[in-house]
């Protein structure tokens, strides 16, 4: 999968707004900012400066970027703009450019970040670019556990009777198939603390209902009958229910493959390993399991599951 | 016969049972931070980046076994089809452990970051480790980090062991205190560049490599064999005992000779299950042409004058030394630097007048020389090669090999309102980058001292003017090879300048009517000159006749019997080839 520069571009805006970044500047292919600390502690890798900042309580000074997500639109407009410029004032506009060129030339080994007019560090955002995954990254880090609820709407707080809401764990599920080589799948699963009903779907669930992470007024939460624990085990017991359903070819042809790769070895050490000098064959002996070891941790099928996030969400009850 | 029979087992229980469960493991971690974060009542994340992170772990998802993803996750180089098919095949049917055995040229290391990309990208690849030769280090950082956005680092100090990939000489890593460090940690991927310095058994690199515990493993050599079976045996061994059987049934299987292999159908099938070689000329590697132009130039009465000089002063020098060559050296450069620019030549003269007894007879004609270089006001090869840049108007090369003469030529186009950017060996990475995107972009011209090294990659010009010419035939192929390379789509126009009347001319007639160095296709040329150079050193046989010949017609027959011999290893080495295309050889062996 992939995503188009306008999923990255709703992506990265998403994730600005999130952490409350100051906005400079904006069009369809490029926007300037101004981090947020939350967002500079993210994405500038400055540890020392945030641990300093963190000791003294000085005010902080965030950096700002330029974030372009369509480089050949974006260099068309600025040239024209460059353009328009010019014709008021006639004065060429060379010095961005040479900017890229000084700072290529003072970067030893990686080229110096691109600087725009004012200094702001310039970067495209491509799909695979390093800054893109460190965004991915922040927003895995920072959005992993929630406690929410589904907004009631206008009317509910002047209704007779609170509304019951019940209370569901839902979890995202990564689940990895790995032998030599990989592939995943997500699995959304919820479970209602109240009733143990378990949700294959429960993206679709909450899809569209409005979350927030107050408690509603004029609101009911039904008792729950599931502790935590208990939920986790009935979502963990339905996911392996459905990867055992799986075809596992692709497991059979690991093994086959493992199997292939140790019968290989031991044609090759069969002999060494007889070795009338004991010390010989002690080395091909300890060679040999070296080499077995590594072609299980190569080849051996196993299913990891993790979660990339999870939470627990109020939801209201159907009646 | 069969390589692999399936022979007892030393240990048959260990095999794999293929019904057996597949094992389910569950990461719990998230389910304690849960209940930790319930019981505290906080703090929670933002809904809003729950949603985002889900979005991108949908966008990254590795939802096929059988797909590459890496191309997706690449916008700084677009690897080529066989270097794509390549990866691929390495991933899908090799299952990650390789020898990579193309030839120079064709990408080997491109190849190499695909497959270290696809790793990581499927997350099956975290730690990675990259043994290089000490002088490609610094050049395989860059480019993993720049072409493929992987943040290799150079193994610099001791805790540089602890990041994810790493990028080390061999010589440092199979040493103590780093040897043991490496010994102790587990790589999911080693990479090994310059292998066949893996094919001897017995060497501490060999040993190291065996121990060294490794999931997948890249072997990148483009001379995977080359006097030896063994070597190949080796080599396998590495990767994938047994592939080719134990050492005494490939001996008995595949081996007639140590040169002469057997059985050789089968050996191919089972390199092909290893091994990837990639050549010029299969398929769509074909090179685009090469057009040579030699342009004669005339000297003025004053260049004249100055060559003159300078011939006779070395020659009486010569004598006087008794015909020792290796102390005269220096004293040939200047007959060479005189042909490329009179700045050229003034520099060595001071130095040489700098070395001299303040009393020495030599000094005063040294300054007769300088006397002469006074008088020459124009440069007539720099006229003729500012006419050529002027006529092709197009992006062009020039080298030469003085750095004077570099620095004039700069002068003298600036002057005349053409712009031009240096090159040199000397010029630290970012500058030497500074200077190829001036090239790419509004220079015209780029005058370059160096043609060895990595990093000039000229594919989007392909006009070159030899403004003086080296005597070593392989420089002279490295400096078209910079230009004249994979990626080139256009011909290649090469103009080689010579003096008339000069040792020049003499020199271009060898390498181009003799050796035919100009049009010949690159792999044979360092065959060719290694066989050359057992007998003698060629720049010294040229300087010899030089400082001997007592005519030009002597020069020039002495020049031609050296092209002769040239010849003859030729023929000699297309014979051996033929031959081995007979009873079918090493060379055949590997595709040739």
């Amino acid at each position: 999968m992939s995503m188009t520069r306008e999923q990255i571009r709703d992506f990265v805006m998403t994730y600005l707004e999130a952490t409350e970044c100051q906005f400079l500047e904006k069009s369809p292919h490029h926007v300037t900012v101004k981090l947020s600390p939350r967002a500079d502690r993210d994405l500038t890798n400055r540890p020392y400066y945030w641990g300093f900042i963190d000791r003294t309580g000085a005010e902080p000074e965030t950096m700002s970027f330029s974030f372009i997500f369509d480089p050949e639109a974006h260099q068309a407009a600025e040239k024209a703009k460059a353009a328009r410029e010019q014709a008021n004032a006639g004065q060429p506009m060379e010095t961005a450019q040479e900017d890229t060129l000084l700072g290529r030339y003072f970067g030893a080994v990686r080229p110096l970040p691109v600087l725009g007019p004012g200094r702001i560090q310039r970067e495209e955002l491509a799909f695979g670019s390093p800054r893109l995954k460190q965004i991915f990254e922040a927003a895995r880090k920072g959005g992993r556990y929630v406690y929410l609820f589904e907004e009631p709407g206008p009317r509910q707080r002047t209704a007779l009777l609170p509304a019951a809401y019940e209370p569901w764990l839902g979890v995202c599920f990564k689940v990895e198939f790995c032998c030599d080589m990989k592939r995943e799948e997500l699995h959304f699963y919820g479970v209602s603390l109240q009733s143990g009903t378990v949700d294959e779907s429960f993206q679709s669930r909450i899809a569209g209902k409005p979350l927030v992470p107050r408690l509603p007024e004029n609101i009911h939460i039904e008792p729950t009958r599931l502790s935590l624990d208990a939920g986790r085990l009935a979502l963990e017991q339905r996911l392996t229910e459905r990867i055992q359903a799986y075809d596992d070819i692709w497991a059979k042809e690991a093994r086959e493959r493992l199997s292939d790769e140790l019968a290989l070895i031991d044609t090759y050490y069969k002999d060494l390993i007889k070795d009338p000098e004991p010390e010989r064959a002690q080395g091909a002996m300890e060679q040999y399991e070296a080499r077995r070891e590594e072609i299980r941790w190569q080849y051996e099928p196993r299913i990891v599951v993790s979660a990339l996030g999870c939470g627990i969400f109020h939801l209201r009850s159907p009646r | 016969m069969n390589p692999h029979p399936s022979g007892p087992s030393p240990q048959p229980a260990a095999l794999p049972d293929l019904h057996a469960p597949i094992p389910i493991d569950f990461d719990r971690s998230w389910f304690n931070e849960l209940e930790t974060r319930h019981q505290k009542g906080g703090p929670w994340d933002d809904w809003k980046l729950f949603n985002l992170a889900l979005e991108a772990e949908t966008a990254s998802l590795v939802t096929s076994f059988e797909e590459m993803q890496c191309l997706k996750h690449l916008n700084n180089v677009t690897p080529l089809p066989h270097q794509t098919e390549t990866a691929r095949k390495v991933l899908f049917e090799m299952r990650g452990r390789a020898i990579l055995a193309d030839e120079v040229g064709l990408g080997k290391t491109i190849e190499a970051g695909l497959i270290l990309k696809e790793y990581i990208v499927r997350g099956l690849v975290k730690k990675a480790l990259i043994l290089v030769p000490a002088s490609l280090v610094l050049q395989w950082v860059r480019e993993l980090n720049q072409k493929f956005g992987i943040p290799a680092v150079a193994q610099k100090k001791e805790h540089s062991w602890h990041n994810d990939v790493v990028v080390a000489s061999m010589d440092t890593a199979k040493r103590d205190p780093h040897k043991n460090i490496l010994l102790n940690n587990e790589y999911d991927l080693v990479i090994v560049d310059e292998a066949h310095k893996l094919k001897n058994k017995k060497t501490s690199n060999y040993q190291f490599m065996l121990q060294l515990r490794k999931k997948y493993c890249l072997l990148l050599t483009a001379t995977p064999v080359q006097n030896d079976l063994g070597e190949l045996f080796n080599l396998i061994t590495l990767l994938k005992p047994g592939q080719l059987g134990g050492q005494s049934e490939f001996a008995a299987n595949f081996v007639v000779d140590k040169r002469l292999p057997k059985n050789e159908e089968q050996l191919k099938d089972e390199l092909a299950k290893v091994m990837i070689r990639n050549r010029r000329g299969d398929g769509e590697l074909e090179f685009t042409k090469r057009i040579v132009r030699n342009i004669d130039v005339e000297l003025s009465p004053e260049e004249k004058n100055l060559y003159d000089g300078v011939t006779s002063f070395v020659k009486d020098q010569y004598q006087a030394n008794g015909g020792d060559l290796n102390s005269m050296l220096s004293l040939v450069t200047l007959q060479r630097e005189v042909c490329s620019s009179r700045d050229a030549v003034f520099v060595t003269l001071v130095n040489l007048s700098k070395k001299l007894a303040p009393d020495s007879p030599i000094r005063d004609r040294i300054w007769d020389l300088v006397d002469l270089i006074r008088q020459i006001k124009a440069n007539s090869k720099a006229e003729k090669a500012m006419e050529l840049i002027r006529e092709m108007n197009d992006k062009v090369i020039v080298f030469t090999e003085y750095r004077a003469t570099q620095e004039y030529l700069l002068k003298y186009f600036r002057e005349r309102g053409m712009t031009a950017v240096p090159y040199r060996g000397g010029m630290n990475r970012g500058k030497k980058d500074w200077m190829m995107d001036l090239f790419r972009g509004r220079a015209q011209v780029m005058i370059a001292t160096e043609a060895g090294g990595e990093g000039i990659n000229l594919q989007f010009c392909h006009q070159m003017i030899n403004f003086d010419l080296p005597w070593n035939p392989m420089r002279v192929e490295q400096r078209i090879g910079r230009v004249h390379r994979l990626g080139q789509t256009n011909d290649v126009h090469i103009y080689n300048l010579s003096t008339k009347g000069t040792i020049e001319e003499h020199i271009l007639h060898l390498l181009h009517e003799k050796i035919n160095m100009f049009e010949m296709v690159i792999g044979h040329l360092d065959v060719i000159l290694e066989r050359f150079e057992k007998q003698h050193s060629l720049e010294k046989s040229l300087y010899q006749i030089i400082l001997e010949s007592g005519s030009d017609e002597e020069i020039a027959s002495r020049v031609d019997s050296l092209g002769r011999e040239f010849d003859t290893i030729k023929s000699e080495l297309d014979a051996e080839a033929e031959d081995r295309g007979d009873s079918g050889g090493l060379q055949q062996l590997l595709g040739g």
